[in-house]
C-alpha cells in the first residue's frame, strides 16, 4: 500500500520583478504516493519549474516561498535555509533532471568526476569504490564501454548519452523522488522514447517516485500513474491519467487536449486556445482562464471556483461543476477520445495511453 | 595535424615580425632626420671646427649605420696608384681627370656627388634602399662563426684553423684562429658554465651612446662596477682585471697593452660587472610583481565574486577603480610616499643597491598595483559569469555544497581564460615598466627604449623592437598553446571551439 | 464553505476574444529604465554633478586666469615664490611664483580636451571599422595581421615621430593618439560583433534579406551601447594617464601648453622641501580621473538592460 511521501500545502511562491512582485505559484497543495509517477503538465510560463524547485531550495535568489507547508519525512523543507540543511536533501533524497544536458554538464571536467564527486560526497566511499560504483550506473543506463568512456569529455557524447549521464548522477545516491523538468525537450524524438522508457525502468527497478514536468501530452500519456494540470500558477485539475485523458471537467483541459496536433482533421484548421497566459503581477480575481475561455461564467471573473469533487481520485476547479452551473459538454474533437487515440496507434502513431 | 598547425602559425608570426621591422625600418630611417643621430655624438661636436673631417666622419657614421653606400676620390685613387706618391696628390684635385672619371663612373651607377668644403676633393654616396636594408639586417642576425669571418687587410697571413686548449683561467676550449671570436666553445665559473659562440645573435652595433657595443651586449650584459680579480694573461702578465676571457674577439689595430696580454689579435673583450644587466634585472623585478600579483589578485578576485555585493566586493572595486582611473605616475608616487615615511624604505634603487632587499620591495610592489587590479577585476568577472550557468546549478542540486562547486568546478573553469594570459604577463616582465624603473631610478629595460628613442640611436630602437616584438608574437601563440592543454574543448585545428 | 452567490452569476459571460489577447505586463521603456538605474544611488548622482562642475570649470577657468606656460609675470619676485596655500592663494605658489591654482586648472583643461577629443574620434572611428570588421569575415582574415603588426610597434616610437613631424600641440597630440589606439577599438568592437553575429536573430534578420548596413545600425549597435559605455570609461582615464606620461617623458603637449604631466613632472623635486606643489597637482589628477571612471562606470550599468529591475 503506497503512503505520501511528500506533501505540500498551499504553497506560494513569490518573485521581485523590477520593484513589483510577481505571484508564481498562487496556493498549490499536492500530495505524492510512494512509488508513483506524477505528471504536472502545462503551458510556458504556468508555474510548474518553480514549484518543483521548491522542493529542493532552488529558488532564483529572487524569489521567496511566502506561504505554505511542504512536509517531508516530518519535515518542513519550506523552513530550511542553509547549505548545510539542504546537503542532506539534494542529491540525496531528492534528485533533479533538467532540461538541457549539455549545459548541466561542466564542459572541462570528465564525465567519471562528475559521477563520482557526488558518490564520494554522499556515500563517502573511497576513490576506487567510487569510480567502481560509477561504472555500474553508467552501464546500467546504457552507455556502452563504460569503463573506457569514464574518463571522456561532455563534448564527446551525443546529446541522448549526456542526458543517460544526467540521469545516472541523480541516481547514483538512490533517491527517494526524482524531479524530471522536462527532460526530453531538447532531445531527438526518437532518442525521447528511449529515454523516457529508461526512466520507467529505472523506476520500477529502485522504486522512487517520479515528477515529470512536461508539456508533452504524448509523454504524459506514456508515463504518468496521476496527472496535475496547472495554470496560472495553479493546479486546476488533478486525477489518474485516465480521468484526465477520458473525463477531463476543466475548460483548459479540454483545451490542451483539443489542440492535440494528432486530433487535427485533415483539411480543416487546427485547434488553438486564442490569447495568452494572464500576467501574475496582478491579483486575478476569479478563474484564471476565464478571459481565454469562450464558455466561461459570469462568476469565472468574480470569485475564484474551488476544488470539486468527479471521483476519489479526482478534482477539478471550475465552476462549471457547481450544480447551479449550466451544462455543458466536451469539445467534440476531444470525445471518443479513446478510438481517435486506438485509430492513431493502430497506424502506427506513437501516441499510447496506458490502460493499466 | 596539431604540428601542422603551430608551423603555419610560427610562420605567419615570423612574417608579422618581418612586417613590424618593415613599418620600424620606414618610421626610423625614412622619417627620423639622420642628421639628429649626431645629437648625442661628442666627437661630432669636437668636429666642429673641421669641416672636411665632420663631412667624413659623417658619412662614414652613415655607412656604418646602413644608411647608405660611401665612397670617396682617395679610395678611387688608392686602386690605381701608390700611396703618397705624386700621381695620387694630382688625382685628389677636384679638376684632375680622376675625379672627372670617378664623378662619370658613380653617377653612372647612381650616385650623388658631393665635394668637401675646405679640399674640394669628391665623394659620392648613395642610399641604401630600405628594403635592401631590411634584409641586410636579417641576413647578419645570425652569425656563424667561421674560420673564415674575419678578413683583415692588414693581416693577410692570419692563420685559419681550429684547436683545442685551455682559456687562462683554465676551462676547456675549442679556440679559433680566423674566426671572429676566440673561444668557440668554452666552460668557466659561470651560469650556464658552458659557452658557445658558434652561432650568436648581431644586431647591429649601439650608436651614438654605447658606442662600439654591440646592441645585444648593452641588453644583456651585466651592469655596474667592474669585478676586478687577480688574473694571468696568455704571455704571462698578471694584473687586476674584470676580463672576461671567453668574450675575445678580433681586434684589428693592436695597442701596447694589448701586445702586452695577448699573444694574438684577439684583444677585444667584456668585463665582469657587479650587478645582473638591465635585462636581468627587468626581469628579476617583473618576476617577483607577477607571483605578487597572481598570489594576491586571484585570490581576492574569487572573495569579491563569491561575496558580490558585500563588502569584500566594495572594497576591491574601490581598489580598482582608483588603479584604472588614477595615471600610475600619480599613484606609484603616491605608494612610494607612504613606503618611505610609514616604513623608511629607500625611496630610489640606487641607495642601497641590488644587493640589499630593501631596494627591490617598493618598486616590486609598485610593478605589482596595476596587475593586481586588472587580476582581480577578470577574475571576478570570470567566476561571476561561471556561477550563474547551467552545470552550476546542476552542481547544486546534484548536492554539492557551495565549497566543493567553486573548487572542482567554477575555479576550474575561470582559470581557462587566466591561464591563456600568462605568458603575455611574462612576457611583460622582460619589457620592463618604464614608469616604475624611472621612479626608482632602476638600471633596467624600461628606460631603454625612450632613451634610444631621445639619443636617435636607430640600432638600439631596432634590436628593441625585434626583440619586444618577438617576445610579444610567440608569447601570444604560447598562451594559445596552453589554452588547448587546459581547455579539452578545444583543440587548435579547430577554430569554432568556444563561443 | 460556499456563501450565498447569486445564481445569475452563473450565465454565461460575454467572451471578448481580443481581451484574451491583452498582455498586461508592466510597460518598459528602455532609456527611462536607463534613467532610474542611473540615478538610484546617491553616490552617482553626487559623482556626477561633481565631474560636470569639475570639468565645466577646468574649461572655463584658464580663459579668465590670464596663465600662459610661456610667461612668468612674478619670476624675479622672490616674495611670490614657494607660498603655501591661503586664503589669498588657494593652492599656494610655485617656484617662478606663478599661482598654483592657475597652473592646474590650465594643466586640468588640457587633459581634460585631449582626452574627451580624443576618445569621441578614437570611438567613432574604431566603432565603424570594428563593425565592418567584425561582420565580414574576409575583411577579418587580413585585419588580424594588421592588428597584429600595428599593436606591436612600439607606440612610443610612434608617438615621437608624429610629434616630431607634426610638431608639438594640442591638434598633433590629438593626432597621434587617435593613431595609436583606434585599432583597439576596432578589435574590441569586432569582437563584440562577432560574438552577435551568430546569433540567431542576427540570422533571421539575413534570412529575411536585411542589408548588412542596416543589420549593423539597427541589429547590433543598440546591443553594444552598454558595451562602448564601458569602454569610453576606462577610455577617457586611460587617455588622461597617456597624456601625463608622455609629458613626463618629455614628449606630449611641448613647454608652450600647460600640461598636469609636465607640471607633475617639474614640481615632484620640491616633493620634501614644499609639498604642496608635488601633490595638489596629483590630488587633482586623482580627483578628476576618479570621478569620470566611476559616472562612466555607472552609466554603463545602467546602460546594460539586465541590471533593469
Amino acid at each position: 500500500m503506497s503512503e505520501i511521501i511528500i506533501s505540500a500545502k498551499d504553497i506560494e511562491v513569490q518573485f521581485r520583478v523590477r520593484e513589483n512582485y510577481l505571484t508564481a505559484i498562487r496556493k498549490v497543495s499536492l500530495d505524492l504516493y510512494t512509488g508513483e509517477t506524477f505528471a504536472i503538465v502545462g503551458e510556458s510560463g504556468s508555474g510548474k519549474s518553480v514549484f518543483t524547485k521548491t522542493f529542493t531550495g532552488m529558488l532564483e535568489s529572487n524569489g521567496k516561498i511566502t506561504n505554505g507547508s511542504i512536509m517531508y519525512h516530518g519535515q518542513d523543507l519550506t523552513k530550511l535555509k542553509t547549505e548545510k540543511e539542504w546537503a542532506s536533501i539534494r542529491g540525496v533524497k531528492i534528485a533533479t533532471v533538467f532540461q538541457d544536458p549539455m549545459t548541466s554538464l561542466n564542459p572541462i571536467r570528465t564525465i567519471g568526476s562528475q559521477i563520482t564527486e557526488v558518490i564520494e560526497k554522499h556515500q563517502k566511499l573511497s576513490k576506487s569504490e567510487a569510480k567502481a560504483q560509477a561504472i555500474s550506473i553508467m552501464g546500467r543506463v546504457g552507455i556502452p564501454n563504460a569503463a573506457e568512456r569514464f574518463d571522456n569529455y561532455p563534448f564527446q557524447y551525443s546529446g541522448g548519452m549526456r542526458q543517460r549521464i544526467v540521469i545516472a548522477i541523480a541516481l547514483s545516491c538512490h533517491p527517494e523522488i526524482l524531479i524530471c523538468d522536462e527532460p526530453t525537450t531538447a532531445l531527438d524524438v526518437t532518442i525521447q522514447a528511449q529515454i523516457i522508457k529508461l526512466i520507467k525502468d529505472l523506476q520500477k527497478e529502485l522504486g522512487f517516485t517520479t515528477i515529470y514536468i512536461t508539456h508533452d501530452l504524448g509523454v504524459v500519456a506514456n508515463v504518468a500513474d496521476r496527472v496535475g494540470v496547472m495554470y496560472g500558477g495553479q493546479i486546476i485539475e488533478y486525477g489518474t491519467v485516465n480521468e484526465i485523458f477520458y473525463d477531463p471537467q476543466h475548460p483548459y483541459t479540454w483545451a490542451l487536449l483539443s489542440a492535440l496536433p494528432q486530433l487535427g482533421v485533415k483539411g480543416e484548421d487546427l485547434y488553438y486556445i486564442t490569447g495568452t497566459p494572464p500576467s501574475l503581477f496582478n491579483k486575478i480575481d476569479g478563474d484564471a482562464f476565464a478571459p481565454r475561455n469562450p464558455k466561461a461564467l459570469k462568476i469565472d471573473f468574480a470569485k475564484e471556483p474551488p476544488f470539486f469533487k468527479v471521483s476519489d481520485t479526482h478534482y477539478a476547479k471550475t465552476w462549471l461543476l457547481d450544480p447551479r452551473a449550466p451544462k455543458v459538454e466536451k469539445p467534440a474533437a476531444i470525445q471518443n477520445l479513446h478510438e481517435k487515440i486506438a485509430r492513431m496507434t493502430s497506424k502506427g502513431g506513437a501516441f499510447h495511453v496506458r490502460t493499466e | 595535424m596539431k604540428k601542422g598547425y603551430i608551423l603555419k602559425r610560427l610562420l605567419r608570426s615570423v612574417i608579422s615580425i618581418i612586417i613590424i621591422m618593415l613599418v620600424v625600418f620606414t618610421l626610423v630611417f625614412a622619417l627620423v632626420p639622420r642628421d639628429n643621430i649626431f645629437f648625442e655624438d661628442a666627437t661630432y661636436r669636437k668636429l666642429g671646427g673641421k669641416p672636411d673631417e665632420k663631412i667624413d666622419y659623417v658619412y662614414n657614421t652613415w655607412q656604418k649605420l646602413g644608411y647608405l653606400d660611401y665612397v670617396k676620390i682617395n679610395d678611387y685613387c688608392l686602386e690605381l696608384y701608390e700611396a703618397g706618391s705624386d700621381e695620387i696628390k694630382n688625382a685628389l684635385n677636384p679638376d684632375s681627370k680622376e675625379t672627372a672619371d670617378f664623378v662619370a663612373l658613380y653617377e653612372s651607377k647612381g650616385y650623388t656627388i658631393g665635394y668637401y668644403t675646405v679640399s674640394k676633393r669628391a665623394y659620392a654616396y648613395k642610399d641604401v634602399p630600405l628594403l635592401q636594408r631590411l634584409w641586410k639586417w636579417f641576413s647578419n642576425l645570425v652569425r656563424v662563426d667561421t674560420i673564415y669571418s674575419v678578413q683583415d687587410p692588414n693581416n693577410p697571413d692570419l692563420e685559419r684553423k681550429v684547436y683545442f686548449g685551455r682559456t687562462p683561467t683554465g676551462g676547456l676550449a675549442l679556440i679559433g684562429s680566423g674566426t671572429y671570436h676566440k673561444y668557440l666553445l668554452y666552460t668557466d665559473s659561470h651560469f650556464p658554465f658552458i659557452h658557445q659562440n658558434f652561432i650568436t645573435l648581431n644586431m647591429g652595433e649601439s650608436y651614438p651612446t654605447y658606442q662600439g657595443l654591440e646592441a645585444l651586449s648593452v641588453m644583456f650584459s651585466s651592469q655596474g662596477t667592474e669585478v676586478k680579480r687577480d688574473v694571468t694573461y696568455e704571455t704571462g702578465e698578471t694584473g687586476s682585471s674584470a676580463i672576461d676571457f671567453g668574450s675575445l674577439t678580433y681586434k684589428e689595430n693592436l695597442d701596447r697593452m694589448d701586445k702586452k696580454k695577448f699573444t694574438d689579435h684577439y684583444a677585444n673583450y667584456t668585463t665582469f660587472k657587479d650587478q645582473s644587466s638591465m635585462v636581468g634585472t627587468s626581469f628579476t623585478m617583473g618576476i617577483f610583481a607577477l607571483l605578487l600579483a597572481y598570489g594576491i589578485g586571484l585570490p581576492v578576485g574569487v572573495a569579491m565574486a563569491r561575496n558580490k555585493d558585500g563588502v569584500i566586493d566594495k572594497l576591491g572595486m574601490l581598489y580598482i577603480i582608483f588603479i584604472t582611473s588614477v595615471p600610475s605616475l600619480a599613484y606609484i608616487y603616491i605608494f612610494r610616499y607612504l613606503g618611505t615615511t610609514l616604513f623608511g624604505l629607500p625611496s630610489v634603487f640606487t641607495t642601497f643597491g641590488p644587493s640589499d632587499i630593501r631596494s627591490w620591495i617598493l618598486p616590486i610592489i609598485s610593478l605589482a598595483l596595476p596587475s593586481i587590479s586588472s587580476l582581480m577585476l577578470w577574475i571576478r568577472r570570470y567566476v561571476v559569469d561561471q556561477m550563474n550557468s547551467d552545470y552550476v546549478k546542476f552542481a547544486k542540486a546534484k548536492g554539492l555544497s557551495r565549497k566543493e562547486i567553486f573548487r572542482s568546478h567554477i575555479f576550474k573553469n575561470a582559470s581557462i581564460p587566466i591561464a591563456h594570459g600568462i605568458p603575455s604577463s611574462l612576457a611583460g616582465c622582460i619589457t620592463g615598466a618604464i614608469i616604475t624603473e624611472a621612479i626608482y631610478s632602476v638600471g633596467g629595460m624600461g628606460k631603454m627604449l625612450p632613451n634610444a628613442i631621445n639619443q636617435y640611436n636607430n640600432t638600439m630602437i631596432i634590436a628593441l623592437t625585434f626583440l619586444f616584438s618577438t617576445i610579444s608574437v610567440l608569447s601570444v601563440l604560447l598562451g594559445d598553446i596552453i589554452l588547448t592543454k587546459v581547455d579539452p574543448r578545444i583543440s587548435l585545428t579547430d577554430k569554432a571551439g568556444r563561443s | 464553505m460556499m456563501e450565498r452567490i447569486e445564481d445569475n452569476l452563473f450565465e454565461f459571460a460575454e467572451f471578448d476574444e481580443r481581451e484574451s489577447e491583452h498582455i498586461a505586463a508592466p510597460r518598459y521603456s528602455y532609456w527611462k529604465s536607463v534613467w532610474r538605474t542611473f540615478i538610484r544611488s546617491k553616490v552617482t548622482v553626487f559623482l556626477s554633478i561633481f565631474v560636470i562642475a569639475l570639468v565645466a570649470f577646468a574649461l572655463i577657468q584658464p580663459m579668465h586666469s590670464g596663465y600662459s606656460p610661456t610667461v612668468a609675470p612674478n619670476i624675479n619676485n622672490s616674495e611670490m615664490k614657494y607660498l603655501p596655500p591661503s586664503s589669498e592663494h588657494l593652492f599656494g605658489t610655485d617656484n617662478i611664483g606663478n599661482e598654483v591654482w592657475d597652473v592646474v586648472w590650465a594643466g586640468a583643461r588640457n587633459s581634460i580636451l585631449v582626452s574627451f577629443v580624443s576618445t569621441a574620434i578614437i570611438m567613432v572611428i574604431g566603432i565603424l571599422v570594428g563593425a565592418v570588421w567584425g561582420f565580414s569575415k574576409k575583411m577579418d582574415k587580413w585585419m588580424i595581421e594588421v592588428y597584429n603588426v600595428v599593436s606591436n610597434v612600439p607606440y612610443l616610437l610612434l608617438a615621437m615621430i608624429l610629434s616630431y613631424v607634426l610638431g608639438a600641440g594640442l591638434g598633433s597630440l590629438i593626432f597621434v593618439m587617435v593613431c595609436i589606439d583606434w585599432i583597439y577599438v576596432a578589435y574590441f568592437i569586432r569582437t563584440q560583433v562577432m560574438i552577435i553575429r551568430d546569433r540567431e536573430y542576427n540570422l533571421a534578420s539575413k534570412c529575411l534579406g536585411t542589408k548588412t548596413f542596416t543589420m549593423i545600425i539597427k541589429n547590433i549597435l543598440p546591443y553594444l551601447v552598454s558595451v562602448i559605455v564601458t569602454y569610453i570609461s576606462r577610455e577617457i582615464p586611460s587617455l588622461i594617464s597617456y597624456e601625463v606620461f608622455l609629458s613626463y617623458m618629455g614628449l606630449g603637449l611641448g613647454t608652450n601648453y600647460a600640461s598636469l604631466g609636465r607640471t607633475i613632472s617639474q614640481y615632484k623635486s620640491f616633493m620634501t622641501g614644499y609639498p604642496h606643489l608635488f601633490w595638489i597637482p596629483v590630488l587633482v589628477l586623482a580627483a578628476i580621473a576618479i570621478s569620470l571612471y566611476v559616472v562612466g562606470q555607472k552609466l554603463a550599468d545602467a546602460t546594460d538592460p539586465r541590471t533593469h529591475r
